[in-house]
């Protein structure tokens, strides 16, 4: 056992000998995690933001400036024109709407009103404002069509002439308000997009950055094992460890129990971040929690012995380690929801453990549930360690 | 005196290739034992054999009283291994190497921290202890590498061509710390194709080649046995083609070989005095320039050349 603790303390040093490996260990997995974390989740507000300059402030122009506040699809802010046109010039800001001081009824109905909308130009958002305003102005336009349509459909019945222009206008009025507060009360057309998913669990980009960031940056490392043993190859160190009184197995065991414990220690603060900082689920259900890094960080680690009886050079572990693990963490779930896969690839990514690791990690961290729940995922992942370990021990190079 | 290694028929195949020929040897406590030979005679894959490395196509050996096919663990323990190339932990310091190959071969707590101690004073890197081994220099790299050989106290010492590749300085030190090593008592076998590292340090040389033990014996046993023969060594020019002088000089009477190294003419004559003036005649009527002559008394060098026909540096 002494010598097993040696070993993988060795291995430690020698890896953190270059201060670039914190890069790799901390700091990269907590940016990340933070980055993709921070997307649009269930409470937060992912609408455009667009500027807004009222120059006519009159109640058409409220009423617009209220419908573009009701917008599913924009968020405004009032401003000034100067402070709306300098906040654009720094692309601050996609698009500014400007209603001119002539825009009023009387315009609106001889179709002569114009609105000015400043825009980016090849800009997503504000394409979505453009499309966003002409949904307001027609839900505006109908409220002026349908009070126009009142007047006229008036004046064509037999015995009513209005006296005068004024009382005509006070018909319009009435009509505008009449159909402003129908067309108020009227539903939103709602188009529903069911998700490909079975899952009652909203989907959380938090819990999913921090479970699947953990995933890829410890998988990345632990298939780097291959690497640990070329390096000893390499260096002529295996060959003279042979040489003492130590067994082969227990070069192995030190090796793969210290990158192992390397590895659940990354975990592990990886996941005191999501607690402290991210606010998460974490902790609800620590067994689950724990059996869920331990084998996935079997799983990892007995891939990477595998890959060993493979490669010949450090280079050569180092770059295949890190397309094996991008590879798996992309395809396991890692960085996108499984859900936006088609159902064939759902089903062919399962051969990957990352797969089932980051089911297993969602079934703790999202969907709050305990050990019962993560045997299945934790089971396949011990048998992939073991078939990998099998294989990985048996055909392993010593020279 | 008890025999420390006995090396009996021990036969290492490679497929066809038969790196080592069924060579058996002994080694007494407190000896060095040179293994000489040329590079690919087999000195390296018989050291690992010997240190339980590589496990024999067929023969045994018996390190300190167990055999490296039956009892491989109980070798390790009596021997150290100084490898021929470094095999170091580059980016860890000489003390945390040594404190790790210290664990390796069963030293802990207290007993490793004197030995550690111990051996960077004895390789005098006591003061540079702390500095990673990649900002050591070639020489310095050497001695952390043999001190790691020296962790354990072994009885044995297993040293494969601990020189190749370094300055004269720290070839001297070595040398000297392989004799010091001796002198307190522990058994050396040492690989070299250096043919003067053998002379100075060994009690007794095995000469190899082709995976073949050719000649055993003291410097004196080995030497007598070619005879009272001189080696005439010819430098020429790099214009000059060798083997047309070699081929004139053997025809002269007196002559018992002639073998060309890249640019010298080795003679092995009863009296190269004798034959001296004679030989320079020819160069000088083949036009052959002669850059610098040098007469050799016996020598394990002239020991190989008689034994293969071949210099030690072919």
């Amino acid at each position: 056992m002494k010598k097993i603790i040696a070993i993988s303390i060795k291995d430690t040093l020698v890896r953190f000998t270059s201060p670039v490996e914190w890069l790799f260990f901390l700091i990269l997995p907590i940016i990340f995690t933070l980055v993709i974390g921070s997307g649009s989740g269930p409470s937060s507000d992912n609408r455009v933001k667009m500027l807004v300059v009222d120059q006519a402030k009159n109640s058409l122009s409220e009423t617009l400036i209220t419908s573009l506040q009701a917008s599913s699809s924009v968020k405004i802010e009032l401003e000034t024109l100067e402070e709306a046109t300098s906040r654009l010039d720094q692309k601050k800001v996609a698009a500014v709407l400007i209603i001119p001081d002539n825009f009023n009824q009387e315009s609106l109905q001889k179709q002569t009103a114009e609105l000015e909308l400043r825009q980016l130009p090849n800009n997503t958002d504000a394409m979505i404002a453009h499309q966003a305003i002409q949904a307001v102005l027609s839900r505006v336009s109908s409220v002026v069509d349908i009070a126009n349509s009142s007047v006229a459909r008036a004046e064509s019945l037999p015995g009513i002439k209005f006296e005068s222009e004024s009382a005509r206008q006070a018909f319009f009025d009435a009509s505008l308000q009449e159909a402003q507060t129908l067309m108020a009360k009227s539903p939103n057309r709602i188009i529903e997009v069911q998700g490909n998913t079975k899952d009652s669990i909203e989907f959380d980009p938090r819990s999913n950055a921090s479970a699947g960031q953990l995933i890829t940056w410890v998988f990345i490392p632990l298939i780097g094992l291959s690497g640990s043993f070329a390096y000893e190859r390499q260096k002529g160190t295996l060959r003279r460890l042979l040489t003492t009184p130590t067994s082969k197995g227990l070069f192995l065991s030190g090796t793969i129990i210290g990158q192992v414990l390397t590895a659940i220690v990354q975990m592990i603060l990886l996941v005191l971040f999501g607690i402290f900082v991210m606010k998460l689920n974490w902790a609800h259900a620590p067994l689950a929690l724990a059996v869920m890094l331990i084998s996935s960080a079997l799983a990892a680690a007995a891939l990477g012995t595998m890959l060993g009886t493979f490669v010949k050079t450090e280079g050569q572990a180092s770059g295949l380690s890190i397309m094996f693990g991008m590879v798996m963490a992309l395809m396991g779930g890692c960085w996108y929801p499984l859900e936006l896969f088609p159902q064939t690839v759902q089903q062919i990514v399962k051969i990957f453990p990352t797969t089932w690791a980051m089911q297993g990690l969602l079934d703790v961290v999202l969907r709050g549930q305990g050990i019962m729940a993560v045997l299945p995922e934790a089971g396949v992942l011990i048998g992939f360690a073991v078939v990998f370990f099998i294989i990985g021990i048996m055909r392993f190079k010593y020279e | 005196m008890p025999a420390i290694l006995e090396v009996n028929h021990l036969v290492k195949n490679y497929g066809s290739f038969n790196a080592v020929k069924g060579i058996s040897f002994e080694i007494q406590s407190c000896e060095i034992f040179s293994l000489l030979g040329p590079n690919g005679a087999g000195k390296t894959t018989t050291i690992s054999m010997l240190s339980t490395l590589y496990t024999p196509t067929s023969g045994d050996a018996i390190v300190c009283g167990y055999s490296v096919t039956k009892e491989p663990m109980a070798v390790k323990k009596c021997i150290g291994v100084v490898p021929q190339d470094l095999a170091l932990y580059e980016d860890l310091s000489a003390r945390e190497n040594l404190n790790f190959w210290g664990q390796m071969y069963g030293l802990y707590g207290k007993t490793l921290k004197i030995r550690v101690d111990e051996v960077l004073e004895q390789i005098g890197l006591l003061d540079k202890a702390k500095l990673k081994v990649k900002t050591y220099s070639g020489g310095m790299k050497r001695r952390v590498n043999i001190g790691v050989g020296l962790l354990h106290k072994p009885q044995l010492l297993f040293m494969d061509e601990p020189t190749v590749g370094i300055d004269p300085q720290s070839r001297r030190a070595i040398l000297d710390s392989v004799k010091e090593l001796n002198k307190n008592g522990m058994t050396v076998l040492y690989t070299t194709h250096y043919m003067e590292e053998a002379e100075e340090l060994s009690n007794r040389v095995g000469i190899i080649d082709h995976g073949e033990l050719i000649a055993i014996g003291t410097q004196d046993e080995l030497t007598k046995s070619v005879g009272e023969t001189d080696t005439l060594i010819l430098h020429i020019g790099e214009e000059a083609v060798p083997e047309i002088l070699a081929e004139e000089v053997r025809k002269i009477k007196g002559v018992l070989k002639a073998e060309v190294t890249d640019h010298e003419v080795s003679i092995i004559t009863p009296s190269a005095e004798e034959l001296l003036a004679l030989v320079v005649s020819h160069a000088n009527h083949l036009s052959i320039k002669i850059r610098s002559i040098e007469i050799r008394e016996p020598n394990l060098e002239a020991v190989f050349l008689n034994l293969t026909g071949r210099a030690l540096r072919d």
